[in-house]
């Protein structure tokens, strides 16, 4: 294992079943050169955040498509704070109106990408922000 | 990225505009000759391209076989397509307010759709359930709900379309036969459709739902109970469109539609029924995505194919069984969150290639898709949408009026080539249950999604708002965000405990051990579930119970256990 590598956690909490998403940019991050986790479907904010620790990840991707956002996004921040994971780079993307987002980031999400993003400003925006890796 | 004309602002308020970049989009053509699915076409089509297409045999009119411009010969002529926006949201009461409103805005047919916790096969009471409860449709949990999402409307009248597309299909049909029953409806002549497609609804993220054995099972006892008891119903939509949504082309979303299709009817076939007992009522779920000539072409190639499907390899006689009834449902995945106005443009061009295609009902996505559930005012939009296309645009006048293009044969002739030859690749695999169990087809949507995502990070494929022409994200959704309130979840959640706590057990126990035992011998278990639905069991308990006969947990998430050990 590369101890360079950028490791990212990619996941869906609850039971939200739009997984196209997510499986695209975890493959893209991959591409990206990034170390990439997918933990699948049907994840609690507990198992997550377990994962997030055991593997040592410097991101935590979500994906959100079924408006559970609002509902499961508190669980996981209040978890990562439990673990100490503040230095872990939140990262959540799906479908949300607009009007979500300052809501989430409020709620301690580092940074949100709606549908449409593309790959590029995804990578960017972790490359910039896990400081030391590439 | 963006394509706009750059410019300067002055401090006088005027601008200065880049001339040069005005000049360049003057003379700029299109980068791609290529469709939305990567075929290459010509500059112009002639009479050359239509040289070896026999029309009588390949093409032939509208009415008749092999069906390829349309059902029927007088079209739209006869009766408008039905026009019919899908509902579902916080409880059953909720769903039916929004229902009868889009009813009072002239919507033509119902269309309710189960949430998430519902096709998993969840009880509201679940502990997964709870967070999740109506937040993208509705949880029928007993016959009481059923009750209360049905309220008022006249099953013999209208046409309902439930959708639950998972094995739950099977809870939704002994619900809907309960309430109607008690109502006292004569079920044989109750007219509408459940979608009943549990086999693709693994790719829709439900597969502790639907396992592939319990799939076909349920799936099938759905179509063979309606073909036996409820002639008037259309028992089965095989859900091509959300095939088409996980990234593939137009040609893929038919063939392995089709394959689906065929798993169902293998089934029904090996249990004695003969192909023109049941598939006149097959009907399918069709996307129609933003390549408007391609989407028209692919609706005329499919019902090309599936005529010859139904009379070449399946022997049918009855030309009813060789007609492709499809629904539409524009493309979700084709809409955006950026500039979200611009998917009322997108979802008219896509409702306007189904009517040119022939459609027989249409739901128009709402604008608002790629941010939250339809608000009413985004469910109006959607429906005025169809209305002016309907009312305005004079479509309805010519049955397949690109019907003899020279460009819209040769593409149909394309897609069905490209259909037939992906149809041949399963089949050579060892059929689509084998495709399925070996997950080839997982793989497949899987490379096709990423495909489809870096054409739009390298700007092969252009969307407005996306790669080019975009602007300052929005920071706020033109006509309001639709939230679910969360008392509705709650009410309905106390209501359901309530009724586990008066139900008389003994009853219910004997008509769980009733279904069990059908289930055990291999029997059709919905005339056993409706038994037990009128002493209300719940949808979980109907499932689980089928589910531990077929070597499953009783509980999809497997957290909870069967109450009638």
């Amino acid at each position: 294992m590369n101890q360079n590598k950028i490791k990212v956690i990619v996941s869906k909490v609850g039971l939200d079943g739009h997984d196209r998403g997510v499986k695209v940019v975890a493959t893209l991050l991959k591409e990206a050169g990034m170390e990439v986790v997918y933990l699948g479907m049907y994840q609690t904010p507990e198992g997550v955040i377990k994962a997030a620790v055991d593997e040592d990840a410097d991101v935590i991707g979500l994906s959100y498509l079924s408006g559970e956002h609002l509902v499961y996004t508190p669980k996981i921040v209040d978890e990562m704070r439990k673990s100490g994971l503040d230095d872990v780079l939140l990262v959540v993307g799906g479908s949300f109106p607009p009007e979500d987002v300052p809501v989430m980031k409020e709620m301690g999400v580092d940074e949100v990408f709606r549908g449409g993003s593309l790959t590029e400003s995804i990578v960017d925006y972790i490359k910039k922000n896990t400081r030391g890796k590439s | 990225m963006s394509q706009g004309h750059e410019t300067k602002k002055n401090p006088d308020g005027s601008c200065d505009v880049s001339w040069d970049d005005y000049l360049k989009s003057y003379y700029e053509k299109p980068q791609s000759a290529k469709t939305w699915s990567g075929y290459d076409v010509q500059e112009l089509y002639t009479p050359d391209d239509l040289v070896k297409n026999d029309y009588k045999k390949n093409v032939g009119d509208a009415g008749d076989y092999p069906f390829t411009r349309g059902l029927h010969r007088n079209m739209f002529r006869g009766r408008y397509w039905t026009r019919r926006e899908v509902v579902g949201i916080g409880s059953p009461a909720d769903t039916h307010e929004r229902a009868a409103f889009c009813f009072e805005q002239g919507g033509s047919g119902l269309n309710t759709i189960a949430d998430v916790t519902y096709e998993m096969g969840l009880d509201v009471d679940h502990p997964w359930a709870e967070n999740e409860v109506g937040l993208t449709g509705v949880n029928i949990t007993s016959v009481k709900d059923m009750e209360t999402l049905v309220g008022d409307i006249p099953l013999d009248k209208v046409s309902w379309s439930l959708i639950t597309a998972s094995t739950a299909a099977a809870a939704t049909m002994a619900q809907y036969v309960v309430v109607a029953q008690q109502k006292n409806y004569d079920i044989s002549l109750l007219r509408g459709s459940i979608q009943n497609d549990p086999i693709h609804f693994r790719y829709c993220g439900f597969r502790p739902a639907c396992p592939l054995d319990l799939s076909v099972k349920l799936g099938s006892d759905v179509m063979e109970y309606c073909t036996r008891h409820m002639p008037k119903f259309y028992y089965t939509t095989v859900n091509m469109y959300d095939l088409r949504e996980q990234g593939i082309n137009a040609h893929q979303e038919v063939a392995y539609g089709f394959g689906i299709a065929m798993c169902y009817i293998d089934e029904l076939l090996r249990r004695g029924l003969h192909i023109d007992d049941f598939a006149p009522r097959f009907t399918f779920y069709v996307s129609c995505h933003v390549d408007f000539f391609e989407e028209i072409a692919k609706i005329r190639a499919a019902r090309r194919m599936w005529a010859k499907l139904m009379k070449e390899k399946y022997g049918a006689k009855d030309p009813r069984s060789m007609q492709f009834r499809f629904a539409v449902h524009t493309a979700g995945c084709s809409l955006v969150p950026q500039q979200p106005l611009n998917n009322i443009v997108r979802i008219a061009y896509e409702a306007l290639a189904a009517v040119l295609g022939g459609v027989q009902s249409l739901h128009c996505c709402s604008y608002d898709e790629p941010m939250c559930l339809p608000t009413e005012k985004g469910h109006l939009q959607a429906l005025r949408t169809q209305q002016i296309l309907a009312y305005e645009t004079g479509v309805t006048n010519v049955a397949d009026p690109l019907g003899g293009s020279y460009y819209i044969e040769s593409l149909t002739d394309k897609i069905e080539e490209e259909a037939l030859r992906c149809m041949k690749e399963v089949e050579e695999l060892g059929g689509m249950e084998e495709a399925i169990r070996t997950e080839w087809l997982d793989r497949k949507f899987e490379i096709e999604a990423v495909k489809r995502q870096k054409e739009v990070d390298n700007r092969d494929k252009l969307i407005v708002g996306v790669n080019i022409f975009d602007s300052e994200p929005e920071t706020k959704t033109p006509l309001g965000v639709q939230r679910i309130a969360e008392q509705s979840a709650k009410r309905q959640i106390s209501e359901v405990q309530a009724l586990k706590r008066s139900r008389d057990m003994t009853t219910l126990r004997e008509a769980i051990d009733r279904l069990r035992d059908v289930a055990s011998r291999g029997k059709n278990t919905i005339p056993a579930m409706i038994e037990a639905t009128k002493a209300f069991a719940t949808t979980a308990e109907l499932l689980g119970t089928v589910r531990e006969v077929m070597g499953y947990p009783y509980d999809p998430m497997q957290v909870i256990e069967s109450p009638f050990k």
